[in-house]
């Protein structure tokens, strides 16, 4: 009796060890990670009040000969210090949620625990100085960090890695937007790219306690209030389509224009703090005029949803200097996010579309909030590639279903426009440059971390060219095989001949040697080929193995059915991460 | 309190203060200068004759109507007057920066009943270098709902909704509070107030907002004014001290109704004159009018929140109405999360240039 009560005990304990494990893990970063964006927050609060980023303590210094000395002083130099930085970076660049996207999606990398510390610093003091990046992606990153490092606790359980990177960003947007569905949502949309069963509960649970620590025991309030609102017309809805179509294009070419000067700045010569600093320098120079654009503008954002607090003229000349030095800071190299300074320029677009919706068809229309939240979420959901994860935030964030329901006619036209003509996200995009296509999916995206080195045999029919038809013929008997690889003496490969050659062969034709019967493979692979290059040259191939040249020397072959096996083994793999409870 | 207690009370503050033994025998004068009307009723049923009876020492008190101007008169002239003097939190801070006020030293302060050192049952934010704040007071809504026939005002926005909501308006004449309910009367979260105001753009909107009933506006510089112009019905709304409000009601049986959303809160604030003729007495009078049961004391006259934890547990009823007085404090659970906290920092800088702004608004 007592062996089989330990018996059900240890079954019990097995069948738990993983669950618990997985719940421990959400719980833990979702604790953690929470406590670290709500400190990372409230340090760049505490500094920019400091150095007279704060507009409160702007105002409090007054008109003083330093304000304007300090307006440009301080972000340059936060800008050269958040490149010094970055520079104890392996790659000498600031990490960001790309590189969250990037470990999410790959078999074996890991998130470089010295790259999120040190990313997060960069952000942190860029942000402190006033530079315009984003605060959310640098959270989102370093709760991918802390994820990935809380995950070493259990070093047995497969797959926790990734999960544990999901929960971390989860947590991190909960507790920042203080919206857990939205947390939980940009997770799996966004960083983990699949909806799988078993990292739902963990991500689901971090998502939740981030949100619980920052606003239960920090008591940190809701980021953007605002109050319940209505459309007046249905006919507005149109409206909103257009808001979402041409917020698509404001997002394409504020990306366009990021891609193209970030390739400018790497290609140029400059070391990375000095270009951060200059960055910071056009920030300083600008904030003289415009000081909306220093930092995450949270004023303005609030601004931008009161009736009449701009006016078109001014909002114009914000939104298009914000453009400008945002992409100047995040071109240059500058940690921290696209998020935060989207987010600005959305809404800055969204209140001018309003504004000009009522001189140009001189009609009453609704509060100005509704159409400045839909150009906010028509701009970001593009740039982000999560529209799911935007109307969840204006949900929550408001608890109304007319402002979401407007957010969502805005969204899926936006992200229809954008996906046609660029693309999933900036993220995405980024990713392809740095040779990692997530178009087709994670599926792609593993296949292309393995290439096929693992695949390659030795067993297959080597001849030299000298060789005569005769003894091509019996030693493909022998070793039953329809295919013999011809070599020359420097074992360069020359050729194949197939079994069906031989049979074709006239009389007199058994003169000949290898070498003139053997034809070169249109199709040979490369021993640092891919499992999903192996796959497309494949497609077009009929025979049963491939030729893989090392420059003209042959190494060996890949057969058919070994790239087969590994595709079909690695999308199992990926099934059963995705579906594993 | 027992006079037997009292009388104990006495005996133990002239032992503990050294040096006053020989002059404690004269008749000695206290100058306390302090804020008028019913507040100055409950500090003198709460600390001044109590403490009188304890000590022997007359209290003269002087009223003032706040600032630093009187306090830097004095210093002037070389002739220092006042021992205590009763300052807004800001008024304190700032007195404190130009030197007029003596450095306080906390560790001096009566714990709370169950032992907990005062520096740790005090309110966080309301021991400072030469201030102890004294109670929490608000500047609220009163409305006099007979004015209203269907939906009475009961939102900071409405005092802005003239044609929802008619009638003149009696404010009074200080930026203070007036432009931070502007602000959210726009819907603006309490807690992005200020950051907002900071901007030239915060200030214009609420300016903007605050034309929309200029022509409606009575001014007032006195406590005393808002609850006679209310009960007079020559206002319907009017901005007014909490605790004149509550009185108001419950001792002259008057029907005002308090809006405590967006309520502006802020310290009423002790402070010693620094070379007050009754330097060691002011000390003495401080450490007696800031121990809890005192402190829970004055909320039988008077709606203020104590700024003491302590204090909170010893509160009762109001003395002349019998209502209970919980639900009426400023501090009460209920009231504080409607309110919006006065920024005295900020104010401390920016005050001169918001009067100038305000008062050129005024006569514009």
């Amino acid at each position: 009796m007592s062996d089989r009560s330990a018996k059900i005990g240890h079954i019990l304990f097995e069948s738990l060890r993983s669950p618990v494990k997985l719940v421990v893990i959400g719980v833990v970063v979702g604790i953690v990670m929470s406590c670290v964006a709500v400190g990372f927050v409230d340090l760049v609060l505490w500094v920019n009040d400091v150095v007279y980023i704060a507009p409160r303590s702007r105002m409090m210094i007054g008109e003083h000969f330093l304000l304007p000395i300090l307006t440009v002083v301080v972000p340059t130099v936060g800008g050269f210090l958040s490149g010094c930085i970055c520079l104890a970076i392996a790659d000498k660049r600031a990490h960001g949620i790309t590189d969250a996207i990037y470990s999410a999606n790959t078999v074996s990398v890991k998130m470089p625990v010295r790259a999120g510390i040190f990313s997060g610093m960069a952000a942190c003091v860029a942000l402190s100085a006033g530079a315009s990046v984003g605060q959310y992606g640098a959270l989102a990153h370093l709760g991918a960090s802390v994820g990935s490092w809380c995950s070493r606790i259990f070093r047995d359980e497969p797959y926790l890695d990734k999960i544990a990177l999901g929960c971390g960003v989860a947590a991190a947007i909960s507790a920042a937007f203080h919206a857990p569905f939205a947390g939980l949502v940009f997770a799996h949309e966004v960083i983990l790219r699949n909806y799988s069963l078993r990292a739902f509960a963990p991500v689901t649970l971090a998502a939740g306690t981030g949100y619980m620590v920052a606003s239960d025991i920090f008591g940190r309030p809701l980021l953007f209030y605002i109050e319940e609102i209505a459309v007046d017309s249905p006919h507005e809805f149109i409206y909103f389509v257009f808001i979402g179509i041409v917020g698509a294009g404001i997002a394409i070419l504020f990306m366009r224009m990021l891609l193209y000067t970030s390739q400018l700045a790497r290609s140029s010569n400059f070391p990375l703090p000095l270009r951060t600093a200059v960055a910071g320098l056009a920030v300083g120079i600008v904030a003289l005029q415009v000081p909306e654009v220093l930092g995450i503008g949270r004023e303005s954002l609030r601004f931008a949803i009161i009736e009449e607090a701009f006016s078109l003229p001014e909002l114009s000349v914000i939104l298009l200097a914000k453009i400008a030095v945002t992409i100047l800071c995040l071109g240059f190299g500058m940690a921290g996010g696209v998020f935060a300074p989207a987010l600005l320029i959305g809404i800055l677009f969204g209140a001018i579309w309003g504004y000009g919706t009522e001189i140009l068809f001189d009609e009453d229309r609704s509060h100005i909030v509704i159409y400045a939240i839909c150009g906010m979420v028509a701009v970001v959901s593009p740039i982000i590639g999560a529209p799911l994860t935007c109307i969840l935030i204006v949900f929550e964030l408001t608890h109304n279903y007319p402002l979401a329901t407007a957010a969502m006619v805005s969204v899926a036209f936006a992200n229809l426009v954008s996906s046609r003509m660029f693309g999933r996200s900036l993220y995405d995009r980024d990713l392809l440059f740095r040779g990692v296509d997530m178009s087709m999916g994670r599926d792609k995206v593993i296949l292309d971390q393995q290439d096929i080195s693992n695949l390659i045999s030795n067993e297959f029919s080597k001849l030299p060219a000298d060789a005569t038809l005769q003894i091509v013929r019996q030693t493909l008997s022998k070793d039953q095989r329809s295919e013999a690889y011809i070599v020359d003496q420097e074992e360069n490969y020359l050729g194949t001949i197939f079994s069906f050659q031989l049979d074709e062969l006239q009389e007199g034709d058994h003169q000949l040697l290898a070498q003139d019967v053997a034809k070169p493979e249109t199709l040979v692979c490369d021993g640092a080929d891919t499992v999903w290059e192996a796959m497309e040259k494949v497609s077009g191939f009929v025979g049963e193995s491939i030729p893989v040249v090392d420059g003209r020397k042959l190494v060996g072959v890949v057969y058919e059915s070994a790239i087969i096996k590994a595709y079909l083994e690695s999308i199992e793999e990926n099934r059963r991460e995705e579906n594993a409870a | 309190m027992p006079r037997s207690v009292r009388k104990l009370l006495g005996f133990v503050v002239f032992w503990m203060l050294p040096g006053i033994g020989a002059e404690v025998m004269a008749i000695e004068t206290l100058t306390i200068a302090t804020f008028g009307g019913v507040y100055r009723e409950s500090q003198e049923k709460a600390f001044f004759e109590p403490f009188t009876a304890a000590t022997g020492v007359e209290i003269k008190i002087v009223e003032h109507s706040g600032g630093i101007e009187a306090m830097q008169q004095q210093i002037q002239r070389g002739q220092i007057e006042w021992d205590v003097v009763d300052l807004e939190l800001a008024d304190n801070l700032q007195a404190c920066n130009l030197g007029f006020l003596a450095t306080l030293d906390h560790s001096q302060l009566a714990p709370a009943p169950d032992g907990t050192p005062a520096t740790k049952d005090f309110f966080p934010d309301t021991l400072h270098e030469c201030g102890i704040a004294n109670v929490i007071y608000a500047t609220v809504l009163g409305v006099n709902f007979s004015y209203y026939t269907g939906q009475i005002p009961d939102d900071i926005s409405h005092l802005f909704d003239i044609d929802k909501f008619p009638g003149k308006r009696a404010l009074r004449r200080t930026p203070i509070a007036l432009l931070e309910w502007a602000l959210l009367s726009y819907g603006v979260p309490k807690a992005e107030v200020y950051s907002l105001l900071s901007t030239e753009r915060g200030i214009n909107l609420a300016f903007k907002r605050l034309d929309q009933i200029k022509d409606d506006i009575v001014w007032w510089e006195n406590g005393s004014e808002p609850v006679e112009l209310l009960v007079n019905k020559e206002v319907a709304i009017a901005s007014a001290f909490n605790g004149r409000l509550f009185s108001a009601n419950a001792e002259d049986g008057h029907t005002l109704r308090t809006i405590w959303d967006g309520h502006h809160y802020e310290y009423s604030t002790w402070g010693i004159l620094k070379d007050a003729p009754n330097y060691d007495r002011a000390i003495e009078f401080l450490i007696f009018a800031t121990n809890a049961e005192r402190m829970a004391e004055q909320t039988k006259y008077i709606s203020y929140g104590p700024a003491r934890e302590s204090a909170h547990e010893l509160v009762t009823h109001h003395e002349a109405s019998g209502l209970e007085i919980h639900p009426h404090l400023p501090t009460s659970s209920d009231n504080l999360s409607k309110g919006i906290a006065k920024d005295y920092e900020w104010y401390s800088h920016t005050y001169d240039m918001l009067r100038e702004r305000f008062h050129s608004w005024v006569e514009e």
